[in-house]
């Protein structure tokens, strides 16, 4: 409750006001106080999907035009990223030592369930916008 | 919640349409002996927890509805829907 509507409520409890006028002060309160933006625009809605449009129509090549769009729920991307948790510890080295073969020098076990959760929800800000003569290709979320 | 139908749509080159319907749950309630058979196996072989395991496999499948997949190339193409 703010100062002003106590206060009002004090006058209204000592009987300097009527409940009439103290009504209509109020009301008038409320006129005055600026309205507050609405939760909408203040949260920006989260994007439920990853989406991948890819079409191209090489002539050159002699393919036929084509067409690509994949939908995909993030919601889906977070429970694939918690299954990695599963991999084994053997794979784990296996995998690390190929990485390294061919010259990525990444440790999958410093790969941690909430780093990826992370990276997921930073995934609401992608887009990908690939032009090329033949293609076009976009990545988004929606 | 879990994906009720799945709908597999395919363009031949002929231009003629064939559709698949899988319902989810009927299927998987007739393949669950299987299906759990095949994960605890592969748990075993894989040393992985058959808990956490099912527990993952339950996301995923909570997570694909609204999935949709279509390619298109020519006189061909194909649809796959989760809903």
């Amino acid at each position: 409750m703010n100062e002003q509507r106590r206060q009002i409520l004090q006058m209204l409890g000592e009987g300097k006001i009527t409940a009439d006028e103290a009504e209509r002060l109020i009301d008038a309160l409320e006129r005055t106080r600026p309205e507050s933006p609405p939760a909408e625009s203040r949260s920006k809605a989260r994007p439920k999907y990853l989406r991948v449009l890819m079409s191209w129509s090489d002539e050159s090549s002699g393919e036929a035009p084509g067409r690509i769009n994949i939908r995909i729920p993030l919601q889906l991307l977070r429970a694939g990223v918690r299954l990695t948790s599963l991999i084994p510890p053997v794979a784990i080295t296996k995998v690390n030592a190929e990485l390294d073969k061919v010259g990525v020098p990444f440790d999958l076990a410093e790969l941690k369930p909430q780093d990826l959760e992370e990276l997921i929800e930073h995934l609401d800000d992608l887009t990908i916008d690939l032009d090329d003569p033949g293609s076009t290709m976009r990545v988004y979320c929606e | 919640m879990i994906p009720q139908l799945v709908t597999v749509r395919r363009r031949r080159r002929s231009g003629r349409w064939s559709r698949l319907y899988v319902p989810v749950v009927p299927v998987l309630l007739v393949l669950s002996p299987l299906l759990l058979l095949a994960v605890l196996v592969t748990c075993l072989v894989f040393r992985v927890s058959p808990v956490g395991a099912l527990r993952g496999i339950g996301r995923l499948l909570w997570a694909l509805p609204g999935t949709r997949f279509e390619y298109e190339q020519g006189r061909t193409a194909v649809l796959v829907s989760v809903r």
